[in-house]
């Protein structure tokens, strides 16, 4: 025991919150900082985050909802198809997408390109699909069969032919299970994947990073460090200028 | 030069492995099993050369660990499978919401150093049950705390033992029920012949394997899709960003994955927002798992018992600092595989990949020489093996020290309680293999279960008894009571909903409780339980309350 320390019987208790050493009264103190600090880095930001926190929809969702109700009611114009593919198409490019909403995007995809290709070569882009359905990966035409499905359909629904939905195409038309327009399922896939919450925090970038992402993945763990340093040395000198040895 | 460094170290074909490029499992890969074979025996050696000779060398290493030893080994202990694999895989999956994790398995050191680490040092027992049946004067007490010990350490093994499966699956291209079994045996050997000395040692030499094992695929890839390379914890702020605004397919081929898709992909700001309508996942669930993955990182005992083989109490303190540093070195750097990782599946063409092994799949996916693959996945093994020997010799010590020894037979002979300890770590490696069989969820869940069943367990029994002597025996019973019976229903339902099984409000209680963050109400229940029941009784005895502060605090 401390020499300073001055116990009666009665006088030994401990509480973080009623210190009786002197040991204790530093680390209280040392605590209820640290800890503050710790907690609001934490779980403040956070709390700053959701409450500034705004759901913006990507350019996709936007392109989306100005062809989707003439696309549901069977009046788009060809270029409002495209629009619609496209988007579609955008939110089958996510690594996120559910294999359960998968397949209603894939059927939509199907329906709408369809109706994109002329009469006259219908025909032709059907045996197209049908090639390209019956071989494998890694089979030998496989790659040949996919990239020209992807260049014709690409001039359907007017994109590049180099373009990500050029090859994501020929695997969706490949994959789907029908070619039935599912609209309450699109209406509620589409803002699921297309709608996201930012603001200020997640739009600013820093060091490449959205700022958010840095200080939590980043900055949180070298914060969680500098406090366990600042503690260790700040108890070390306390230790020493109180004379106590381990 | 660029193009040199590639021959040679890239796309030089891996002539020992037998996986094709376009296919992520394949069969038996040679170089990597040759890797991972020479990586266990150096393990077994080291644990063969300073194996435990008695019970003190056994339970506490002798206390002849230096604080940056005993840094690494916390930090090899705690870089787990779930570390390892199950970090990016959880980003992966649900984006910003496995920041949860990341922030939950780091800042939950800095609770365990500002509020246990030097005093539980200062205590001086042997295991968490030691502490808990000392300081609250009850024999009753030690036991429930060496069940819920051997409890915690079967749930984190189970996540361990599932991502061993999944290596030694990828490795040795056999089924992952057969995979369990081998890479579960093997590790069983391993623990048996070194005991905890061994394990310390080889704890040291596991971090410096599984670093330098996860590090190296991470320059080579951000090199490679040429990102800020020199610092990828840093440089791959860049593909963060670039999943977010999206990377269109260049006019001309350039730079492709392992199944020749080009390195683009379409605009997905759910890899970065938080709380994405298209992960599934809320803010209170990132705040429950965040806060319950810190409190039971404060209240595990294979981590616990880590401060006492520490020879001082200042060497307990700044173990935590360096182990926490060592830690964050993983840390930082697991969100680039996670990054990388889904740039470099985007297309469809690669296929649902299994989300844990996505650290390797996507050094695979990047056309990483075969040979640093094969390092990779034997790093993930050490990362679990040093994990599940922690954990099974904390699960020993609680049978044969805190059951066997203080319980059952008290004059038993240091020869019978090793022979114990290494009884209960055959029974429990059982166990342990027969439950990761089911593949109940994702290797970090698995874990996150084990920490709340901590949070809200030792947690406040070890809060409370270092820093109010007013908790006394019932506080404990009670606060115990409220901690267990609220594991208990999240654990139920979680099983049953697993099964299939209907029980009432299944919904709200899977959501409020969920399996991976129940500790968010426990702990702070269990801690209430524990005060208020604690006013109301009888005071903790003197001999107690002098030892706190006399010894603890003073």
């Amino acid at each position: 025991m401390n020499n300073n320390d001055n116990f009666k019987e009665k006088d030994y208790h401990i509480s973080l919150f009623k210190p009786t050493t002197k040991l204790a009264k530093f680390n209280k103190n040392l605590i209820i900082g640290l800890f503050s600090i710790w907690a609001i880095a934490i779980f403040g930001f956070q709390i700053v985050l959701r409450v500034i926190e705004e759901p913006t929809p990507e350019a996709a969702f936007l392109n989306y909802e100005e062809v989707w109700g003439q696309v549901k009611n069977n009046e788009a114009s060809v270029q409002e198809k495209q629009v619609f593919v496209q988007s579609v198409l955008s939110v089958l490019g996510k690594v996120t997408v559910a294999t359960s909403d998968r397949v209603f995007l894939s059927s939509a995809v199907n329906n709408i390109t369809m109706q994109l290709v002329p009469q006259n070569e219908e025909q032709v882009f059907l045996s197209k699909i049908k090639a390209f359905r019956e071989v494998n990966y890694g089979e030998e035409n496989y790659q040949s069969l996919k990239k020209d499905l992807g260049y014709t359909a690409a001039k359907y629904i007017g994109v590049p032919d180099y373009s990500l939905e050029a090859k994501l195409i020929p695997l969706e038309l490949k994959a789907a299970e029908s070619s039935q327009l599912n609209i309450k399922k699109i209406e509620m896939i589409m803002p699921k994947y297309l709608i996201h919450n930012q603001s200020v925090l997640t739009d600013t970038i820093f060091l490449g990073f959205p700022f958010h992402y840095f200080y939590t993945a980043v900055f949180l763990l070298i914060l969680f460090v500098g406090l366990c340093l600042f503690y260790c040395i700040a108890t070390d000198r306390k230790m020493l200028e109180l004379g106590i040895e381990d | 030069m660029k193009k040199i460094i590639f021959t040679i170290f890239i796309l030089f074909p891996g002539f020992l492995f037998a996986a094709s490029s376009t296919e992520l499992e394949g069969g038996f890969k040679l170089g990597p099993a040759l890797i991972l074979l020479t990586i266990l025996v150096l393990f077994i050696l080291v644990g063969i050369i300073f194996r435990a000779k008695d019970t003190n060398d056994f339970f506490a290493a002798g206390r002849k660990i230096s604080k940056v030893g005993s840094g690494m080994a916390i930090a090899s202990n705690w870089m787990s499978a779930a570390s390892f694999l199950g970090m990016a895989a959880l980003m992966y999956g649900s984006g910003y919401h496995g920041l949860a994790y990341v922030i939950g398995w780091t800042g939950g050191y800095v609770l365990l150093l500002i509020l246990m680490a030097g005093q539980i040092r200062k205590y001086g027992k042997y295991t968490a049950a030691d502490f808990i049946g000392d300081r609250y004067y009850s024999k009753g007490l030690r036991i429930t705390g060496a069940i819920v010990a051997i409890l915690i350490s079967i749930a984190y093994c189970v996540g361990q033992f599932g991502g061993i499966g999944l290596l030694f699956k990828w490795i040795l291209g056999i089924e992952y029920s057969l995979a369990v079994v081998i890479g579960g045996s093997v590790v069983l050997t391993y623990t048996l012949i070194s005991g905890m000395l061994g394990v310390t040692k080889n704890m040291q030499i596991q971090y410096v394997i599984i670093i330098i094992s996860f590090l190296i695929p991470l320059f080579l890839l951000t090199y490679k899709f040429d990102y800020f390379w020199l610092l990828p914890q840093i440089g791959y702020g860049s593909v963060v960003s670039d999943i977010v605004t999206g990377i269109p397919a260049p006019e001309v081929a350039g730079m492709l994955n392992s199944f020749g898709n080009d390195f683009a992909i379409s605009p997905s700001p759910e890899y970065a927002m938080p709380w994405d309508p298209s992960s599934g996942k809320t803010f209170f669930q990132f705040m429950a798992i965040s806060f319950s993955l810190m409190v039971g990182t404060a209240g595990l005992p294979h981590v616990i018992q880590r401060f006492y083989v520490v020879p001082k109490v200042r060497d307990a303190r700044w173990s935590v600092v360096w182990g926490l540093f060592f830690i964050s070195i993983l840390y930082w750097s697991a969100p680039v595989y996670s990054a990388l990782g889904t740039i470099l599946s985007a297309s469809p063409e690669v296929g649902k990949l299994s989300k844990d092994a996505i650290v390797v799949y996507t050094a695979q996916l990047g056309n990483i020489n075969p040979l640093v693959v094969g390092l990779l996945a034997a790093g993930g093994v050490s990362a679990a093996f040093s994990t599940v020997s922690g954990l099974l010799v904390a699960g020993a010590s609680a049978f044969s020290h805190d059951l066997y020894v203080k319980v059952i037979n008290p004059n038993c002979s240091p020869k019978k309680q090793l022979l114990m300890a290494r009884i209960a770590t055959v029974l429990m490696a059982i166990i342990v293999s027969l439950i990761a069989l089911l593949k109940l969820a994702l290797i970090g869940q698995l874990v996150a279960v084990a920490f709340s069943l901590a949070g809200c367990t030792i947690f406040p029994l070890f809060l409370l008894g270092i820093w109010w002597s007013g908790s006394n025996k019932k506080g404990a019973i009670a606060g115990l009571l409220v901690g267990g019976g609220i594991s208990l229903i999240a654990i139920i339902y979680f099983i049953a909903t697993k099964f299939g099984l209907i029980l009432p409000a299944q919904d709200f209680v899977n959501y409020w409780l969920g399996a991976w963050y129940f500790a968010w109400i426990g702990a702070p229940l269990a801690i209430i339980a524990n005060i208020v029941v604690s006013y109301f009784t009888e005071e903790t005895p003197l001999a107690i309350r002098k030892f706190l502060v006399e010894e603890v605090h003073s």
